[in-house]
């Protein structure tokens, strides 16, 4: 076992969740592609805690864990209320959001 | 030898979940590809010896995440006209991942000129004991920063969440000119 494979492992999610945002345009798989991007650097983080046998960074990555959990509730939320708004799930139907009118 | 094996299971899991979560159409089969992605990464950790990092990652990204998640999914029951629709999906896949290799590239080998191989642990590395002396020895701060962000994170959930108060708000904005107009 080397930290090069993990190191490969965390780059290939990272690159995937960047994907998912990029190209899909449903809301789940963009807030799920978020999840994973951010997972990525969790398994980074406890890949060097390993390395240096340092607890820190794996401190760091259950802090990480709790935001995620945050981000998630609010990621939820937003999803009901736009879907509310609109009746879709496609992101590109929420493209007037961006003018600034805080109007759905 | 066994570790390799074990590695190499996980991260099929790993990569198989999370490809097949950005490639589903639909959104409830992608949940389901996210919950055995989250798996094999707990089993990762575990892997590298972080027993409790393990633990908080089932019980946190599959026990509250995923079912949250699958919860929200099954409440707001979207049919098939309230999806987008999607007919070169593929093709967008193939394109962002033409864009995206570069990137990652890079990001590799930023890494790989780290230091590699994996030296033996010292006694007690990722026990709990551990984990609970370094977070409320030199992390306190940082902890109790994470406590005040996963009240405000309730409180927002609640407030963007709510349906009928946000509605009467936004019709009164919506009207606001007008009623500025009407009183002048």
């Amino acid at each position: 076992m080397v930290a090069e494979q993990f190191f490969i492992l965390s780059t290939l999610l990272f690159s995937i969740g960047l994907i998912g945002v990029v190209s899909r345009r449903n809301l789940f798989v963009v807030y799920l592609s978020i999840e994973l991007m951010l997972s990525s650097v969790n398994l980074l983080l406890v890949t060097f805690s390993r390395l240096h046998n340092n607890m820190d960074a794996a401190v760091i990555a259950l802090l990480l864990i709790a935001v995620i959990a945050a981000e998630a509730a609010l990621f939820l939320a937003m999803i009901m209320q736009l879907y509310r708004s609109k009746r879709s799930l496609d992101s590109d139907s929420f493209a007037n959001l961006f003018q600034g009118k805080g109007k759905i | 030898m066994l570790e390799n094996s074990i590695f190499g299971m996980l991260a099929l899991f790993l990569v198989g979940g999370s490809v097949a979560m950005i490639s589903f159409k639909e959104t409830i089969y992608s949940a389901f590809s996210f919950l055995v992605a989250m798996l094999a990464l707990a089993g990762m950790f575990a892997l590298l010896g972080n027993s409790f990092l393990f633990l908080a990652q089932i019980m946190v990204s599959v026990g509250a995440v995923v079912v949250l998640t699958l919860m929200v999914i099954l409440t707001i029951n979207a049919q098939d006209e309230n999806h987008p629709q999607e007919p070169y999906k593929f093709r967008w896949i193939l394109f962002t991942t033409v864009l995206v290799t570069p990137i990652a590239v890079l990001i590799y080998k930023a890494l790989v000129t780290l230091h590699l191989h994996f030296e033996k642990t010292k006694e007690g590395y990722g026990s709990l004991k551990a984990m609970g002396e370094t977070l409320f020895a030199s992390w306190v701060l940082p902890f109790e920063a994470i406590s005040v962000l996963l009240l405000a994170a309730m409180v927002g959930a609640i407030a963007i969440g709510r349906k009928e108060s946000y509605f009467k708000k936004q019709e009164y904005f919506d009207n606001y000119d007008k009623k500025k107009e009407d009183a002048s």
